[in-house]
């Protein structure tokens, strides 16, 4: 599968973004999770979501669940610390949606954080497409 | 026999696959997963997922699905739709690619159906694979077909432990001339190794315990014996107690590399070129 460079791939403004190819988009007091075009990308087409339960809780940098492709699996990392109050269901049966919608559609969580100021350890959409670019 | 069979583009060991069937005429829809096949193919594996084999590049392809059995990898397809299960112990999904099919094992299967087993052998050789089979011991009669059809290109025989405890360590009585045999015949194959896992043992207190590096060496002696021949490439492999399934074997310590020098040392009066498998 030929993969896309940084340049071909969709990083929006208005999100946060975190090292291990989450995103987190603040909506009042929760934050909503998913995963970054370059995370999709690079699973190819994700056959499996394992996400949390509600109510779960974990810090931030924990794995809260897995994507799985034909080729990988990769783990789902915690953009900051929270519970979980509510999961996307609709990736369940439509898994594909991380794929063609990764900051839409395909959300995976929303979560309500510990502390907001964890906020601030996270990159912006520049500071993550330079990482990209480094690594 | 109906199924689905699971490809993907480009994929030489699903053509293969794919041509065996038309050959016996056995009806199969074709999916491919990166093509129409994809949606079908998410639908089974959220169904299957726990099924479904990985290995190191994801899972394993060609996969065909019956709607109760699922098998994977060029040999356990072809051996499936060869003979049903009949094969299982014989041949299992194998982990190396291109050229190459594993998961071949001589020891593995009910001698009984021998001939069904090298007949999927020489269909996969009569494709140009090359094979790599693994033995125990058991099946020295199957293991001198294979070598006198040149059917394998790589052969490794765990020589699980010296004679007296051989049995124990496989837990099934053993036939000493069978495993003997096997050795010299290995030891034929143009390419072949040897290789021995500081096995864990339980005593009859029930205490869990390694083979020592004496009883390793008397395993080295069984193929000096057996051979004639103290220079034979052979591995020695450390145990890795997290994946044992009795909790008594689970609970012991993984070997250190120092301790694992010693079973060399020992090994190395009847095998000179044993050394400790890398990881």
């Amino acid at each position: 599968m030929q993969l896309k460079n940084v340049e071909e791939l969709f990083f929006p403004d208005g999100i946060l973004y975190h090292k291990e190819h989450a995103w987190a988009k603040k909506e009042g007091d929760l934050i909503r999770v998913g995963i970054t075009d370059f995370a999709q990308d690079q699973l190819g087409d994700i056959i499996f979501i394992e996400l949390p339960a509600i109510g779960d809780e974990f810090d931030g940098d924990d794995e809260f669940g897995s994507a799985e492709s034909a080729k990988t699996v990769s783990s789902l990392y915690m953009p900051v610390g929270g519970k979980i109050e509510s999961v996307n269901h609709d990736l369940e049966g439509s898994p594909g949606l991380v794929n063609s919608d990764p900051y839409g559609a395909g959300w995976m969580i929303m979560l309500k954080p510990y502390d907001l100021s964890e906020l601030e350890c996270l990159l912006s959409r520049d500071e993550y497409v330079s990482l990209l670019k480094d690594s | 026999m109906k199924g689905t069979l699971f490809t993907l583009t480009g994929c030489t060991r699903c053509k293969i696959v794919k041509r065996f069937m038309e050959e016996r005429g056995l009806t199969y829809e074709e999916k491919d997963i990166k093509a129409e096949g994809k949606e079908d193919f998410q639908k089974f594996y959220t169904t299957n997922r726990k099924s479904v084999y990985r290995g190191p590049e994801g899972v394993e392809f060609p996969v065909f699905f019956d709607g109760v059995e699922i098998r994977q990898g060029l040999g356990a397809v072809i051996a499936y739709l060869h003979s049903g299960k009949k094969l299982d112990g014989f041949v299992s999904v194998g982990t190396l690619h291109k050229e190459w099919v594993d998961g071949l094992h001589v020891s593995g299967g009910d001698p009984a159906f021998a001939e069904e087993f090298l007949a999927v052998l020489r269909y996969l050789k009569g494709n140009n694979m090359k094979l790599k089979v693994d033995t125990k011991g058991k099946n020295s009669r199957i293991l001198r077909q294979i070598l006198d059809e040149g059917l394998a290109s790589v052969v490794v025989m765990d020589v699980v432990g010296p004679v007296d405890l051989y049995g124990r360590i496989l837990g099934e009585t053993v036939d000493v001339h069978d495993i003997r045999e096997s050795i010299t015949l290995t030891s034929r194959f143009s390419e072949y190794r040897f290789q021995t896992t500081v096995a864990p043992l339980l005593e009859q207190d029930g205490r869990a315990r390694y083979m020592t590096p004496e009883e390793v060496a008397q395993a080295a002696r069984l193929i000096e014996e057996s051979t004639g021949s103290k220079k034979h490439p052979y591995l020695i492999r450390p145990y890795n107690p997290e994946k044992a399934a009795d909790p008594r074997f689970k609970a012991l310590k993984p070997m250190t590399p120092q301790e694992m020098f010693g079973y060399r040392t020992a090994a190395r009066e009847y095998q000179v070129f044993a050394d400790i498998e890398k990881e």
